[in-house]
């Protein structure tokens, strides 16, 4: 019951973009398009977090490196939309499997530390690779994909349309995912590791799965983050980014994929609006998540717990 | 009832935008500026100093140009590109500026710069450094107010290699492009006259200890130049005066590594430090005693070189719109007339531009001292009309590689 | 690891090559110990169960019964013996892997799914050595067989109606019988009860009682069971654990006239 109160919530959200998007000037429209990419972060990471009950601070790692990828294959090597996705989704695929690894046989606090120092590790290359990454300056001047549609994707609409569709089918996935019998498994994972293991489960091996498949997610929200700001820079993989979309899912609610995407898009208009209306806007923010933390019945507190 | 106030909360954040009234763009109407600064996350007190150099001008010039009111909107990047992106879209599409200004880290320089060059949007960078922006990657809409970090470092080397014996050199500074450039400039010329970089140390820029690197410098070298900027800075002067080497192996810095941002908490450890700038609080001249005085009656601290450069940025986008005739919606006009600014009388000196968009202006040699109890940069000498590129033929630098971790190479190191 | 092998194939029993063992056994431990630094919590136990056997494990606290399940199970790993499953060694695979040559257990302390409803956790248990578990893009209604399993063990235990309230609102003796059904969803050969009437009422416990006589009889039980009538009436075989050591085992009767066993455990 509580899963189709969330498609619908969600849907009712993605129409009401998609009516609106016309309507809008560009700038709400390009916040629109961000809180639509963030939003497939944010359920990218719900995977792990809300239904396997692993709480990942690498997160930016694998969102990081896709957009990375997109940024040095459009600029130095002026690759198409196609070639610049695959990269970027084979490369996110690629970095969350070996990071998962690593990172697996930890549980807790031990997972998220474990997590934060290697999305640290990509951060460091991002920071210090200067040939291949430009380093502390960034890849500046990523060029808008040519998608063979009759609309140029330089202007905010049709790119906006573009994400949005893309956004859809993310969820889609994910959500045929978590409703499947894998989904089952996961959230069977996040509740008793031990029974999991006594039923027959290679618990480790689901918790590997779930981790490669919620980067390649990451990996694809990063595409399209590259493209949306036409940069790309260490701070789209650094620590904050991470803490960041794990807050987007508590503030949303992990576990049901729709929550955590409206957690994203809230966070994304209320840090570019309610900037604009006072400067102590990090204090709303900062209030927020401690209300959230307080009071939502499956925010963090709830996660760490189950992980124990 | 969490629901419900998630619901609430979703409707007035999404419908918040939509409430927000078009902004008329007729003549009469103010001339919007659009202002980027951290204002928040550890650059915050940089981005007051830099607002409130800004407010300073325009409270100078009671708010009006041209016949036009000036109205400035400022927004918070968070120091960090992809914010800074986001409150540039919203204040050329939704403000509809007629300028946007402002910026500090040299990230935020080169994410903003597509952006403007795609809007067609008349901008100014009074603090970013970073050399490219007016060099191998020129920018259209973008004219620098303030300098590039090799800027000084050129003419820094020519004078150590007139003025002192020190002909081998230890450099130690951050890790990133601001260091590579400071370092680079410096060692580029001050090998071609002859002296010799013996050792380049680089230091992640989260150091919270000093010793280790401290305790590598060659104690053969003649001097060592420093690059460090805010925390680090203090930090630095007060670990290399604990290892012993202050006083004994005498220490030149990039002029952040001495700025009046950090200059007023450091103490005797910093006595002597050798830096160049394009600008130091102490310059004795009446446009700058001005600034200063009126700067520190607003802000209640002294005057650094942030403050000063948006400042004059200010004065220098002034002089733009009166020779625009007051015209800011022409855009191409009011680029050009940016292009095109010559004034003898700033805090800093006589500004003019160069080709590429970057000012010509004096660079001031320093040197650490107390006077009347504070420490200050005191001006030793100067260099009038210094380029961006030196004594060097535009085409020609700009055939060289940007300065970077590993360039120029470090022939004489082991 | 392929598909679980149940009904076990005929021909497994009897293996060549092992002469004196007229009945291949199901579950066998051979000088089985467990060390938790000094402490020696299983102490060379030595345990022989027959296929379809019942087989009640009892002892006072502290005597390593669970440490033994577990040992059993492949939640922990021996200190030192051999355990054998029909025959193969299985003393050095991986929990999973015990699992899916049909070894399953129950937990003392109630160990479900809570936020899931009784049907996923049923599901959960039915789908677990089924290739499905791997199916990613297919909705769970989808799989028809399985659904099957997951209402057949819970009718089993009396719980179908409960089928779609989710665990946390189970009472106690439901969630016991829903051990039990998560335990049979598997179709297990070995199953391994630890205390399955932990914390129930006597009337709860008549219930559970019934229960577990009522099972497939093909089906090896292995019962740790603190209350001696819950463990009496469902097995003719008796273990007696006491530190570590096996210090009795035979048929009930014997068991309960042996002194020793009166002197530390009946006879209290």
């Amino acid at each position: 019951m509580k899963d189709r109160r969330g498609i619908v919530i969600g849907l009712v959200a993605v129409i009401a973009a998609a009516g609106v998007a016309p309507l809008l000037s560009a700038y709400p429209l390009t916040l629109l398009t961000q809180a639509a990419i963030v939003a497939v972060l944010a359920m990218s990471l719900d995977v792990l977090l809300g239904y396997t009950g692993l709480p990942s601070l690498g997160h930016a790692a694998y969102f990081g490196v896709a957009a990375y990828a997109v940024g040095i294959l459009a600029t130095d090597y002026q690759r198409g939309f196609l070639v610049c996705l695959v990269a970027g989704l084979v490369l996110a695929t690629l970095t969350a499997a070996v990071f998962g690894l690593l990172a697996i046989r930890a549980t807790g606090t031990y997972f998220l530390m474990i997590t934060l120092a290697l999305g640290m590790v990509v951060w460091g290359l991002a920071f210090r690779w200067v040939s291949m990454t430009k380093g502390d300056n960034g890849i500046a001047g990523v060029p808008r994909p040519e998608l063979g549609l009759p609309w140029s994707m330089g202007a905010p609409l049709p790119f906006f349309y573009v994400v949005l569709v893309a956004a859809l089918v993310a969820w889609a996935l994910l959500g045929l995912l978590v409703r499947s019998p894998f989904g089952l498994t996961l959230q069977g994972i996040r509740e008793s590791d031990s029974r999991m293991r006594a039923l027959g489960y290679n618990v480790w091996l689901h918790k590997y799965l779930a981790f490669v498949l919620s980067g390649a997610f990451a990996g694809f929200a990063g595409v399209f983050w590259a493209y949306y700001n036409g940069f790309v820079s260490p701070v789209d993989v650094q620590l904050v980014t991470s803490v960041e979309t794990l807050l987007m899912v508590a503030l949303g609610g992990p576990g049901t994929l729709a929550g955590p995407a409206l957690g994203a898009a809230l966070i994304v208009f209320l840090k570019n609006f309610v900037s604009v209306y006072t400067k102590r806007w990090l204090l709303i923010l900062g209030a927020v998540y401690i209300g959230v933390i307080l009071f939502a019945p499956r925010g963090v507190p709830g996660a760490f717990r189950r992980n124990r | 009832m969490r629901t419900r106030a998630f619901t609430v909360l979703l409707l007035a954040t999404f419908v918040a935008p939509l409430l927000a009234p078009p902004a008329p763009a007729a003549q009469g109407a103010p001339i919007k500026i659009g202002f980027l600064a951290p204002l928040t996350g550890p650059f915050a007190q940089i981005g007051k100093d830099m607002v409130n150099g800004t407010e300073l001008f325009l409270d100078e010039i009671k708010r009006e140009v041209a016949g036009r009111k000036v109205e400035l909107i400022v927004e918070d990047t968070e120091g960090q590109p992809s914010t800074a992106l986001n409150k540039s879209r919203k204040l050329v599409e939704q403000d509809k500026v007629h300028l946007l200004t402002g910026g500090l880290l040299a990230n935020v320089g080169y994410a903003l710069q597509p952006f403007i060059d795609g809007a067609q949007i008349p901008a100014t960078y009074p603090v970013i450094a970073a050399d490219d922006i007016t060099q191998r990657k020129p920018a259209k809409w973008i004219v620098r107010t303030g300098w590039t970090t090799s800027q000084p470092m050129h003419p820094f080397a020519d004078w150590v290699l007139k003025n002192t014996k020190y002909k081998k050199i230890t450099t130690i500074g951050m890790d990133y492009a601001f260091g590579y450039e400071t370092v680079g400039g410096f060692q580029r010329v001050f090998e071609e006259g002859g002296g010799q970089i013996v050792q380049k140390i680089w230091t992640p820029l989260n150091t919270n200890d000093f010793a280790p690197f401290l305790s590598q410098i060659k104690r053969d070298s003649d001097a060592v130049l420093a690059l460090f900027v805010g925390r680090l800075a203090l930090q630095f002067m007060k670990q290399y005066e604990e290892a012993g080497l202050h006083g004994k192996l005498p220490l030149l810095g990039g002029g952040t590594t001495t700025d009046e941002s950090v200059l007023p908490q450091m103490g005797d450890e910093a006595l002597g430090t050798l830096t160049a700038l394009h600008y130091s609080q102490a310059i004795d001249s009446p446009a700058n005693q001005k600034f200063a005085r009126a700067f520190e009656a607003r802000a209640g601290k002294i005057a650094s070189y942030y403050s000063e450069a948006t400042y004059t940025n200010m004065r220098w986008i002034t002089e733009a719109i009166k020779a625009v005739g007051g015209k800011a919606e022409d855009r191409a006009a009011l680029l050009a007339a940016l292009r095109k600014v010559d004034i003898k009388d700033t805090a800093r000196g006589p500004l003019s531009v160069d080709a590429h968009g970057n000012p010509v202006q004096t660079i001031y040699i320093r040197k650490v001292e107390r006077v009347g109890g504070k420490l200050q940069n005191t001006v030793i000498t100067s260099y009038p009309a210094v380029s961006q590129f030196w004594k060097y033929k535009a085409e020609d630098y700009l055939k060289q590689p940007l300065y970077a971790r590993e360039y120029p190479p470090c022939k004489a190191c082991q | 690891m392929g598909a679980p092998t149940w009904p076990p194939s005929p021909q497994r029993s009897g293996r060549p090559g092992e002469p004196g063992a007229p009945l291949e056994l199901a579950l066998r431990l051979e000088k089985v110990s467990k060390w938790f630094g000094g402490l020696r919590a299983v102490d060379d136990v030595e345990l022989t169960v027959r296929p379809g056997e019942r087989r009640a494990l009892i002892g006072p606290n502290g005597a390593g019964k669970t440490t033994l399940f577990n040992l059993i199970a492949g939640a922990l790993p021996v200190s030192a013996g051999r355990i054998t499953l029909f025959g193969d060694d299985v003393t050095r695979l991986a929990q999973h892997r015990r699992a899916a040559l049909g070894l399953t257990r129950t937990f003392q302390i109630t160990n479900l799914f809570p936020s899931l409803s009784v049907l996923e956790n049923a599901l959960l248990a039915a789908q677990a050595l089924t290739p499905a578990k791997f199916s990613m893009l297919r909705p769970r209604g989808g799989f028809g067989e399985l659904d099957t399993r997951a209402r057949e063990a819970l009718r089993a235990v009396g719980l179908e109606d409960r089928a779609q309230s989710a665990v946390r609102h189970l009472s106690h003796g439901e969630q016991r019988q829903l051990e039990i059904a998560l335990a049979l969803a598997g179709r297990p050969r070995v199953l391994l009860l630890d205390e399955p009437a932990a914390g129930l009422s006597s009337a709860e416990a008549h219930l559970m009682t019934s229960l577990l006589r009522g099972l497939d009889p093909a089906i090896t039980l292995l019962i740790i069971e603190h209350d001696m009538d819950i463990a009496l009436e469902v097995a003719q075989h008796v273990t007696v654990l006491h530190y570590g050591k096996v210090i009795a085992d035979g048929p009930r009767e014997a068991v309960k006239a042996d002194p020793t066993v009166r002197e530390i455990y009946l006879g209290a």
